[in-house]
């Protein structure tokens, strides 16, 4: 017999949990290990350079299974260079490390050989994806753009990623302008909404950029999402399509909101810093050693909140969520500075605490109406790395190539209990990969 | 040869686009889930063709209807809550009675998708988890959208989009070294709700292939995670890049900046080739023989990193926006003007190429919508109806898809099985609109009854 596993901790509300209902723990059904993967039947050719967004979208293809080469001169992509702080080994970068996920490499010069460009041809015969990042109609003068390849290859899906995208005036104009993160996350919206209040001063209430590749992540997980949108077409009907992503619909397209608030609006919003515009209380406070992340934003998680808090008597004042969330800013950051008196009192593991003791009653009790006020310690991505619970849920990965030593990247990004995405190697080297490329793909041509 | 922009144009022409085919035609996705983060994986799915029934408590309905910026209601009802459940049915049940979940099993049978955002162990409790309707439709692909996911000792600390941005590290990475803010909009449901649709569509792609179905669970602090390299670069160098203000350590330059005319633009060089183009611009080429800034290795380490920027934010103090971004289209390296909700709303290019399409709606009129964030030649996105008031199509729904008849239905609405809306806005449909006219709501209704 097996010894008795030890009692898992359970941060939970409820006096008691009930057992899955599965039969078997749900880290056991998901655990990728000898598992079907969606794409090992496609061949998805990344020809992306300097632009992080056709790296991602390959690296998500890469993930549920594909084989994605990654093609780039014999210098190598420029995208292996851009790097935080110039922090590199062997003259990769952090970023390039990090989307290094089951790629082969592959050594041609599209850009400038005629010959390389044949090759390519003949590759893309073979592939159900080709991501391009070259400046719109580049590719197609090259003669190996979507035009010329759906030729030979009717169920190719072409994704391109550039600033204003393939078709209309502007893209035609702005063909031969770059794309990079911040001029996406710009160009689509993101600072705007982002940034300290208007009195704050120069440079804080400046329009902010997100401190991650917002634009980037955003435009490389489109690509993949209009890819397996086509990818399905392409099983029910053998047909092939363009998919055209533009980095400066980025962040608008994603969420949304800022076309439908400039319309109805008619005007755009200002930035209000730590507030929220729907939301409140829902932002970070200072307390005695760090930061809490507090969101108690229902009338009844609020009345919970003031209690925990002992600041029941200002009740009457901000009863109504319309009350915490009004367009008089003043208004809004008195409640934030009152809230802020008295978490400065406590530590943010006895906040956390209160709120979970005070939840756990109010699960059991009719009079406390149910209110949930959410406190968590806020984290940095450092400190993130090492909580208890992306450990049992294999979030982070230590990885190890022969070049770049062992490394921790996060992964397992979404749990499948058939078909999992998952990293099975990582690797960089220019050219690593051409004898077999040319093996599997080019004997006989 | 045909110019390509000419060819192009033709390829995706918006006033084609409805014509199209629709890669999701004939999935049938029920739709548990409130708020943001499961409504849009179900509403990715719906803009690609597939049919989504969008489940809701009678007289409640999602907490999201009535959530809108600063209390602001258009036509009383909630102008982002369009974008975020377009193009489904809304179909109204009380999921506490017996008589309800009788008829979502009857639903499960010929459905596809299952997406549901309750607290992990709720649907499960509820009779309506993966277990339970698995067993009704083994090929069932069922997605659960949560904060820490459904298994490990956090599953059941609730959350939102800010407790997954505050739990993956990125909420504290947006800003200067004395203050820092959340990433705006929601972006933390936004964001995972696409890696849901992501998923599900794979998991479609997997059942073409073997008939198999599956469960998904989706954590979007997880999600998050996938996004930030920061934990890679702890790794390797045991530092934090933390919050630089508007600058992205990783290319230089790289930064929002102010313009002689007052206006924000970003600027950057991800290449040495750029680098080059921009001191040319600038007429700064005797910089390019200077050892700091020969590679984009040397330019990036923190003092070199500094000068540069200096030296671009003076340049761009000097000369009016639209002439920085004129100069980097013609020698080409990256530049934007900041947009927002006005410029995004009003560009004429962005409307031409569908980022934003004034769709014409029957019952609320024209509303501004944002396109996708990817555009299919092939089988394009599209939207063919706004949101809608609570329980709008539960004739439609019960009748044409369940084959129910007039007197079940009536019986069902005698039981309060089903039901719709309050006078709360955000629920009812505008006060102009006359519902005992609607063909839709009175679905299958003798004209004259």
């Amino acid at each position: 017999m097996s010894p008795k596993a030890p009692k898992e901790e359970i941060y939970t509300r409820h006096a008691s949990t009930r057992p899955s209902e599965m039969g078997k723990p749900l880290a056991e059904i998901m655990n990728p290990e000898g598992k079907s993967e969606v794409l090992d039947d496609l061949l998805v050719l990344d020809v992306s350079c300097a632009n992080f967004a056709g790296i991602i979208s390959a690296s998500l293809f890469a993930e549920f299974g594909a084989e994605v080469i990654k093609i780039e001169p014999p210098e190598g992509d420029p995208a292996r260079q851009i790097t935080p702080f110039g922090a590199n080994i062997n003259g990769v970068g952090i970023p390039f490390m990090f989307e290094a996920r089951n790629k082969r490499y592959m050594t041609l010069d599209i850009q400038n050989n005629e010959n390389d460009r044949k090759i390519f041809s003949k590759l893309a015969n073979k592939a159900a994806v080709v991501i391009d990042t070259f400046p719109a109609g580049d590719m197609d003068a090259w003669g190996t753009g979507f035009r010329q390849l759906r030729e030979e290859n009717p169920g190719l899906v072409y994704i391109a990623i550039t600033p204003y995208g393939q078709y209309t005036d502007k893209a035609k104009q702005f063909a031969r302008l770059p794309d990079s993160d911040i001029t996406t996350q710009a160009g689509s919206g993101l600072p705007a909404e982002m940034g300290d209040m208007p009195d704050a001063g120069e440079p804080y209430n400046w329009p902010l950029r997100a401190g991650m590749w917002a634009g980037w992540y955003i435009s490389g997980l489109s690509a993949t999402l209009g890819g397996i949108v086509a990818l399905i077409h392409r099983q029910n009907t053998g047909n092939g399509q363009m998919v055209d992503v533009a980095g400066m619909d980025a962040y608008s397209s994603m969420v949304g909101i800022p076309a439908s608030i400039g319309y109805t609006w008619g005007k755009a919003r200002p930035r209000i810093g730590f507030l929220d515009f729907i939301l409140y209380p829902y932002g970070h406070w200072k307390c005695k050693d760090g930061f809490v992340v507090i969101a108690a934003p229902r009338d009844h998680d609020f009345r919970a909140l003031l209690k925990i808090l002992g600041l029941w008597e200002i009740e009457d004042d901000w009863r109504y969520s319309s009350d915490r969330i009004p367009d008089i800013l003043e208004q809004a950051t008195h409640l934030h500075k009152l809230i802020e008196k008295e978490t400065i009192k406590y530590t943010a593991d006895e906040l956390v605490k209160k709120a979970l003791n005070y939840s756990r009653k109010s699960a059991r009790s009719k009079w406390r109406g149910g209110g949930v006020p959410i406190v968590m310690k806020l984290m940095t991505p450092e400190t993130a790395m090492t909580h208890n619970q992306w450990r049992i849920r294999n979030t982070f990965q230590e990885v190890e190539d022969q070049d770049l030593g062992k490394y921790i990247i996060s992964a397992n990004f979404v749990k499948m209990s058939e078909s999992p995405p998952r990293v099975k190697w990582v690797c960089c080297k220019i050219g690593m990969d051409n004898d077999y490329i040319r093996d599997k793909y080019l004997k006989n041509l | 040869m045909e110019d390509y922009f000419s060819y192009t144009e033709k390829l995706f022409n918006p006033a084609e686009a409805a014509a199209k085919p629709e890669a999701l035609k004939g999935i049938r996705v029920l739709d548990f889930s409130h708020v943001i983060f499961g409504p849009i994986a179900a509403r990715l799915l719906a803009d690609y063709g597939a049919e989504v029934i969008k489940l809701e408590l009678p007289f409640a309905g999602d907490l999201w209807r009535p959530a809108t910026y600063w209390g602001k209601y258009w036509k009383h009802s909630n102008p982002i809550w369009h974008n975020i459940t377009k193009n489904k049915y809304f179909l109204s049940v009380n999921l506490k009675l017996a008589k309800s979940k009788e008829l979502i099993y009857k639903m499960t049978e010929r459905a596809d998708v299952v997406i549901e955002n309750f607290a992990p162990g709720t649907a499960e409790a509820w009779k309506i988890g993966y277990p339970q309707l698995s067993e009704i439709n083994p090929q069932i692909i069922y997605l659960s959208c949560s904060t820490y996911g459904q298994y490990g000792p956090m599953r059941y600390f609730p959350g939102w989009d800010l407790l997954a941005q505050g739990a993956s590290g990125v909420l504290s990475l947006n800003g200067y070294p004395d203050r820092f803010f959340k990433l705006p909009d929601y972006l933390g449901d936004f964001v995972p709700g696409n890696f849901g649709a992501l998923a599900i569509m794979m998991a479609l792609y997997y059942r073409n292939k073997t008939g198999k179905g599956q469960y998904i669970d989706v954590a979007q602090t997880e999600v998050l995670m996938r996004l930030l390299p920061h934990y890679t670069f702890h790794s390797v160098t045991g530092g934090e890049i933390g919050r630089t203000g508007n600058s992205d350590p990783a290319m230089v330059p790289a930064a929002i900046l102010k313009s002689k005319d007052g206006k924000y633009l970003a600027l950057a060089c991800t290449t040495q080739e750029q680098f080059r183009a921009l001191l040319n611009a600038m007429d700064r080429k005797e910089l390019l023989a200077d050892q700091r800034f020969t590679s984009n290795l040397t330019r990036l380490k923190p003092e070199n990193a500094k000068i540069l920027t200096e030296m671009v934010s003076n340049w761009v103090k000097s000369e009016t926006c639209d002439k920085i971004i004129e100069t980097a289209n013609t020698h080409s390296f990256p530049a934007a003007e900041v947009a927002d909700d006005y410029t995004i709303c009003n560009d004429s290019w962005r409307r031409a190429r569908g980022s934003v399409v004034l769709f014409k709606d029957s019952m609320y009129g024209e509303l501004m919508i944002a396109g996708p964030s990817a555009q299919l030649s092939g089988t394009p996105s599209r939207t063919k109806w706004l949101a809608r008031p609570l329980g709008y199509h539960n004739r439609l729904v019960l009748k044409k898809f369940l084959g129910l008849s007039d007197e079940e239905i009536k019986d069902l609405e005698k039981k309060k099985v089903i039901g719709t809306f309050d006078d709360r806005p955000g629920l009812k449909p505008p006060v102009y609109y006359d519902l005992a006219e609607d063909p839709i709501y009175n679905y299958g209704k003798e004209a004259n009854q």
